[in-house]
Parts: C-alpha cells; structure tokens; sequence
C-alpha cells in the first residue's frame, strides 16, 4: 500500500472533525474488508484514513423509541448473534449470514457494507423491505432518509462530502414485521449474489390477507429497488402458495437485472420469481410462528 | 510512523512501524511470526487468518494500528514446546495438509470455532472453513480431523470438570 497518515477516531463527532481537517479524499476505515483492497490497488494514497473503530457511539444494536437501531459499526458477526434481530428479524441473520465468509463478517460492518452501495450488497434487501431509515451526521448537523434514497447509483451513495453514516433504523412501525430473505450465488461462501430478494408483509390474523407487503430485489438494477406492482398485487390477497408465486413473477418484470459473465439477464429473471416467493414463505414463517407464540 | 502496543500470543509486543502495515506485515516482517502465510491479500483465500480478541479474522484486512491494545492468537501461539495442539495434532493424524501453505489460517479457522463451539457439526465446520481456500485437500479430511479435535477438547473439558 501507498503511504497515509493513519488516525483514529474516538466517536462520531470526532471523525466528522477528522473528515473536515483531512477533506474530502480522506477515507474512513470501518470493517476495512472492501477499503484496504482498494487502497492496495489505488495509483494514489489518500492523505488519511480515518479508523472508525473505536468509535463506541457508533456500534450497539438496541431497541429505541425511533425503533431498532443498528450502530453503522455493528459487524456482520454482531448482527447474527444479536438477540434484538434475532427474535425479530431471522431474515436480517441470514442476510448477515450469507456475506464473505467468517472473516470478512468479524470485521465487516452493516454500516460499510451500505456505503460501498454496490447492486448486490446482501444487506440491502431486506432492510428495503423494513422500509429501514439511515442517519447521516455531518459537519451541519444529522439528517435521516429512506435507505432507499440513499443508493444512488452502482457504489454511488447519498453521502455528501464531510458525512457519515451513523446509524441504520428499522421505524417503530416495522417493530416484528416478519420478512424473509434469500440469495442465490455460485456457491455457498464468498460469493457475490446473482440475485437477493427481501420481502415483509403482516399477515392479518383473521382474514389471513397481506397486509402492507413490501418486496425488494438486489443485484438486478442499478441500486436496490422494490417491486410495486408485485406489492400491490399481494395488498389484501389472501395469503396463498398461488399468490406468492404470482407476485413472484409480477416481480420479475419489475427488475432491470444485466448480463455478465456470472449470469444472463433471463436467468436472473427466472431467479427473482422463484427467491421472491420463498423471501414471501419465509416471511409467512415467521409470522406463523409469532402468532403461534402470541397465542399462547 | 504508528507506534502500536498490543498483545501476541499471550505476550506483550511494541512496534512503532509505517501506518500503511497490515497485521499480516506486522506479525510477520516486525514480530518475526511467519507462520500467517500471505496468499491473496485481498480476503479472499484465509492464509492469513488469525484470532484478534477471540474473532477470526484476515491479518492482511487490518492495519496495524486497529490491533493497539489487542489481543492477537497467532499458529504460533497454539503448541507448547513439547505438545501440539489437539487441531494441530489431529491434523497431522489424519493427514489433513498436502502442501500444508492454508495450514496455518485453515486450524486458526478451526480454533476459533471450536473455542465457541465445542460440538460443532459438518456444517457448522464446512461454515468455518468457508474462508480458507486449499486446493490440495478438498477438506474432507480436515473435516475429520476439526470433529476428532473437538472430541478430544471435549473429553479434556469432561476430565477437568470431574477433578
């Protein structure tokens, strides 16, 4: 590697400040699983890395009145063992779960894994699909957007110079929503995926209809996108084997997905309706159980 | 320069050395512990796993100065001087290493699981070693060797409880 200065950071403020002095070609060291290979490659060092680290405001995974909040720091690793996801959301476990293999999720952070805002990144969909929020602190103060919004474009996110992620939050109102997650790559470990899919519904326990389904595909458009037609076709239906595999295929129409030497573009049409109806069985899964374990 | 203080294999070390060094130059171009082997180094092919605060990680990912303060488990830390680990022995039994360069990340691997999981099974072990490229072996061995590891810690945890 080219030479830099190394610094490190003590919370997020500090970081900002770090970021301010440095400027805008400084870089901000979290899992350092996608940073130091790119900086063994760069033909130009940048004056700094930051190492946000340490930084302990910005790691924890807990429970607030703005929702479940995730640190930007909290590792792969820590999202898959963390009690607050793991009751509620199995499907952010096997997202986490299906990233690099156990050395990149020691370090990797949901936070990094976000920012490099590639079109497959496997933590995207689901938390798409949660509607989930993220923080961005900055110089002037913190703003919050739609996860969603902040993908721009292929490793193109929202943050302006001088930002930082901080944290990512799954609103209140998505509290529980069972959702389910799937990822088809060429194997099992370190593999990019050819396609992801995150879907959520509440499964009303009476009329066992959809209730605010949300789908979200990866890997086949330039950013993580949802697939409304396919929402709006499962809004109020009856949760059925035949409508999952409906909107499924509604789904697949939805999605842009491109040609390259992992897959075709048809096969990862073909791939989206079939993991778009199992991320729905796998939401519907979930919500059977909750409702199994309300019952009793 | 980054001057780091931290921890390897159970003993204190001192580096003051260029900001850009990973661990993986630490451990082996200013501590002299060679056993962590640079393959890759982009994090793909495990060579180079060791054990930072009980996590397995890839020392080529990390510089030196995130593991001031650390605690570092390196293949050098695992035999004393006239015994070898349980991995490492039940590797040697059963013949698990052909050219032997993942050796030392794929056993690192396999401590680091069996230190959270002492009964582990296929898949939790194939999960493991999902990180560790070997191209000679195709696993299966070390497979058999990480569940006659495990058996054997296991019994040695059984005997200690007994005392």
């Amino acid at each position: 590697m080219k030479g830099f200065e190394y610094v490190s950071a003590k919370d997020a403020r500090h970081a900002i400040a770090l970021l301010a002095e440095y400027g805008p070609k400084a870089k901000i060291l979290a899992g350092g699983t996608d940073l130091l290979v790119e900086l063994k490659s760069v033909p130009e060092a940048p004056p700094a890395v930051i190492d946000i680290t340490r930084a302990e405001d910005m790691k924890g995974i807990k429970v607030t009145d703005r929702g479940l909040v995730i640190g930007a720091l909290a590792t792969h690793s820590e999202i898959m063992s963390s009690p607050e996801i793991r009751e509620r959301y199995p499907a952010l476990v096997d997202a986490a779960h299906s990233i690099g293999a156990i050395q990149t999720r020691s370090l990797g952070t949901l936070g990094g894994n976000l920012v490099t805002a590639v079109p497959s990144l496997d933590s995207g969909p689901v938390l798409v699909a949660l509607e989930a929020l993220v923080t961005i602190a900055g110089p002037a103060g913190s703003r919050e957007i739609p996860l969603a919004e902040f993908f721009v474009g292929p490793r193109r996110n929202a943050l302006k110079a001088g930002e930082l992620l901080v944290d990512i939050v799954i609103p209140r109102k998505n509290l529980g929503k069972p959702a389910g997650f799937q990822k088809f790559g060429l194997r099992k470990g370190q593999a990019l995926a050819l396609v992801n899919t995150g879907a959520s519904f509440w499964l009303d326990p009476v009329k066992k209809v959809f209730v605010e389904p949300c789908i979200a595909l990866g890997a086949v458009a330039p950013v993580v996108i949802r697939a409304p037609k396919a929402e709006a076709y499962l809004a109020g239906k009856k949760v059925t084997p035949e409508a999952m595999a409906e909107a499924g295929r509604i789904a697949a129409g939805e999605a842009k997905p491109i040609s390259d030497h992992r897959a075709s573009a048809d096969y990862r049409r073909d791939l989206i309706a079939v993991l778009t109806r199992r991320s729905l069985e796998g939401a519907l899964a979930v919500a059977e159980r909750n409702q199994m374990e309300s019952g009793k | 320069m980054t001057d780091v203080v931290l921890r390897v294999n159970g003993k204190e070390r001192k580096a003051s050395v260029p900001p850009e060094t990973t661990l993986l130059q630490l451990l082996r171009e200013h501590l002299g512990l060679t056993g962590s082997k640079l393959g890759c180094d982009v994090g793909d092919c495990g060579a180079c796993t060791v054990i930072v605060d009980g996590l397995a990680v890839n020392a080529c990912l990390m510089l030196a100065g995130q593991v001031e303060g650390r605690e570092v488990l390196t293949i050098e830390g695992l035999a004393t001087r006239d015994r070898l680990h349980p991995i490492q022995r039940a590797f040697e039994e059963r013949a698990a290493l052909q050219c032997g360069f993942c050796g030392p990340g794929s056993i690192m691997s396999a401590k680091a699981l069996l230190d959270e999981n002492l009964d582990p099974t296929v898949l939790e072990i194939r999960d493991a070693l999902s990180g560790n490229l070997c191209r000679c072996t195709g696993y299966t061995k070390m497979i058999d060797a990480i569940q006659d590891a495990a058996r054997e810690l296991r019994e040695e945890k059984a005997a200690l409880a007994v005392r």
